[in-house]
């Protein structure tokens, strides 16, 4: 099978690296994706669940831009919606009619909600759930799980990365996840202090496996949380609408006080909400927060085209059979080129590894092979379903899986 | 715990252990050392403790106390031994005065032959033989000063306590120098050469690209994604260890 190559690629990266810091920054950094030689750069256009780098490659997306495009690029309906609006107004003196018909449809989708919030990034979303919980409460302290990502203001972050101090992390308490006696434990040691507990719906850390929650744990917290008036806040920015359109809690059969949404709701136009009860809404209403573009219309456009789509094709099952179906081809070729792959996490944003090598150098290797030959796979990060792909993408990239294994036991031959 | 102390760690644990490549890969130091059997014995009060093994054409540094010196160096604080290393301040002797000769002229001429080697801004046009030596010496330096930093340094201490399990390979294309990092529950020691199974990788491209990395002067995730940098394995290793290298730069000049 042919292998691309990325000569354009890297030289646009020279260029990048010399006026941009990182040339690329952020979660979209070449650095995780290993070997980097493997990999496009830079996309120059994208179509369903396709994408084509500056060389002129096309690749099978399975990263759906980290997660917001899930009815594939281009998808008509979500286009023409933000077409029609943007014809009228976008970015204003004053929100558009669209804003409220976006927080009528979340609020009649996901269940907990009684009222929407809109922002631009998850990050925006989750900090904003972590304001109200603390104006609630009047508490200072956090919990979130070790791993568990929320994105990049200073309490999401590690202290000892560069531009975060100590005193950042200082209200924060890091559980693990599926210990529900270490959250216990947290609430004993600090009574009346703690304003809320923050996690995904299902732990889906980078490198590592994904892992469900245990029997019982997501009742066990809520109860918690009730018992010690602790805001229970679900971090779906990666999930939503991906497992369920009612909010991934009702998936795993518990409810929170506020639920954070980005990438999916708006197939990749920049929004994001808090969605909460009506319990919080005081709340939420105190803190003042906003942003230059937070109201921009044709984002919320694409958005309520977005969810209206999701919920009227059953998106959420459609990924469960596209995913299925991809992942367990992907470990019967593995298996008769005598490797191991492992799925662990949702159908619809699986996480995969080939245990034969736990250092995970092997993994890496497979993964940068399907990408050269035109299947984009990541080998740190879970992957993305995207409701546009195919059948026929489906057994290409199986064709592929199948040709990388090879070419990884051929380098190995020696 | 005080910059001094972190210093004198670094100096006495990273700095003169490349005693042992200085005589076993430049030849001008081998000859000054050629013949003589003699084991110095460097201690700070409370503070860290060395040695430095001249066999012959052969020398050995390790941490502690030698089972047998002939020369023992005194410093009387952290900061006294890194005065000493910053050439501006003398050890006390206290056993081994008829061996001064060797500590005043050849081991002051081998101090001196290794700053030359760990200082490339005083070098205009350097051979290979000087970038092969700096470049070793400053990947020994950078290996070697991870664990001191790891120990002392609040920023570094937190890093090493949330490091995963495993060893990280670090190496120079196309030949060497290579060291491996292995860290066992927040501890981690540096060996020189290589492993057989590392879990994570970091190998620099060149000499030229070592040198920049090490010494800070080229952000990690470009150089990675500029393929000067080659990494693979457990990532999560070397994000930790990266964090700690980033500290070095505090410590060392």
């Amino acid at each position: 099978m042919k292998t691309y190559s990325y000569k354009k690629s890297q030289e646009l990266f020279k260029k990048a690296a010399e006026i941009i810091p990182c040339g690329i920054y952020g979660h979209f950094s070449p650095a995780p994706l290993i070997p980097v030689s493997a990999y496009p750069f830079y996309v120059s256009k994208a179509q369903d669940a396709h994408f084509w780098d500056l060389d002129g490659n096309k690749f099978i997306d399975y990263m759906c831009a980290y997660g917001p495009v899930i009815l594939g690029y281009n998808n008509p309906v979500v286009e023409s919606a933000a077409e029609m609006q943007r014809e009228l107004v976008n970015c204003a003196t004053a929100p558009g009619e669209i804003m409220v018909n976006l927080a009528e449809e979340l609020v009649n989708t996901v269940t907990i909600a009684d009222w929407a919030f809109f922002a631009k990034n998850g990050n925006d979303a989750t900090t904003f759930s972590l304001m109200v919980a603390r104006a609630k409460t009047g508490r200072k302290k956090i919990i979130r799980l070790r791993g568990g990502y929320h994105g990049v203001a200073p309490w999401t972050q590690s202290p000892d990365h560069p531009g975060i101090i100590f005193e950042d992390a200082e209200n924060m308490l890091i559980g693990e996840w599926n210990n529900y006696e270490v959250l216990e434990e947290f609430v004993k040691r600090n009574p009346d202090q703690i304003a809320g507990i923050i996690a995904t719906p299902y732990h889906h850390p980078t490198f590592e496996d994904n892992e469900m929650p245990a029997e019982g744990y997501w009742k066990k917290v809520e109860d918690l949380c009730h018992k010690e008036g602790i805001v229970l806040i679900v971090d779906d920015v990666r999930t939503g609408f991906r497992i369920d359109v009612r909010g991934s809690n009702e998936y795993f059969g518990f409810k929170p006080d506020l639920i954070a949404f980005c990438k999916a709701i708006g197939n990749g136009y920049p929004i994001s909400a808090l969605v909460g009860t009506n319990e919080m809404k005081e709340a939420a209403s105190k803190v003042f927060y906003t942003g230059s573009y937070w109201f921009s219309a044709v984002p919320m456009a694409a958005a309520l085209a977005t969810i209206q789509e999701i919920n009227e094709n059953d998106v959420p099952a459609m990924l469960v059979e596209k995913g299925e179906k991809l992942t367990k081809g992907l470990q019967e070729v593995a298996q008769n080129n005598g490797f191991h792959l492992k799925v662990t996490g949702h159908p619809s944003m699986p996480y995969l590894r080939l245990t034969d090598d736990p250092s995970l150098m092997l993994h890496q290797e497979w993964c940068g092979e399907c990408t050269k030959r035109g299947a984009y796979f990541t080998s740190h990060h879970n992957w993305f379903i995207s409701a546009a792909l195919t059948e026929e993408d489906i057994q290409k990239t199986l064709e592929i899986a199948d040709d990388a294994f090879k070419a990884v036991k051929k380098n190995h031959k020696h | 715990m005080s910059v001094q102390r972190i210093k004198a760690g670094i100096n006495l644990y990273a700095v003169l252990k490349n005693l042992e490549d200085l005589v076993a890969f430049d030849k001008e130091a081998a000859g000054l050392v050629k013949g003589r059997k003699i084991c110095i014995q460097f201690s700070v009060k409370n503070g860290p403790k060395a040695w430095a093994k001249f066999d012959n054409e052969l020398c050995s540094v390790g941490r502690g106390k030698a089972a047998k010196s002939h020369v023992h160096l005194w410093f009387s604080s952290c900061e006294h031994l890194n005065k000493m290393f910053d050439g501006k301040a003398n050890p006390i002797p206290l056993k081994g005065f008829t061996k001064l000769g060797f500590l005043q002229k050849e081991f002051t001429q081998l101090t001196k032959r290794l700053e030359y080697f760990l200082r490339p801004e005083n070098v205009e046009n350097p051979d290979e033989h000087y970038i092969q030596m700096n470049t070793r010496f400053t990947l020994t330096i950078a290996a070697y000063a991870l664990p001191e930093i790891a120990l002392y340094d609040e920023r570094a201490k937190y890093t090493a306590s949330h490091l995963p399990d495993g060893t990280l390979q670090m190496g120079v294309l196309p030949d060497g120098p290579d060291v491996y990092l292995s860290i066992k529950n927040g501890k981690i020691t540096a060996g020189k050469g290589k492993v057989s199974h590392p879990d994570a990788m970091m190998i620099m491209k060149n000499a030229r690209v070592a040198n920049e990395f090490l010494n800070g002067k080229s952000d990690p995730f470009t150089a990675i994604a500029l393929g000067d940098v080659l990494i693979k394995g457990q990532i999560p290793i070397l994000d930790g260890v990266n964090l700690i290298l980033d500290r070095v730069i505090h410590y060392v000049s």
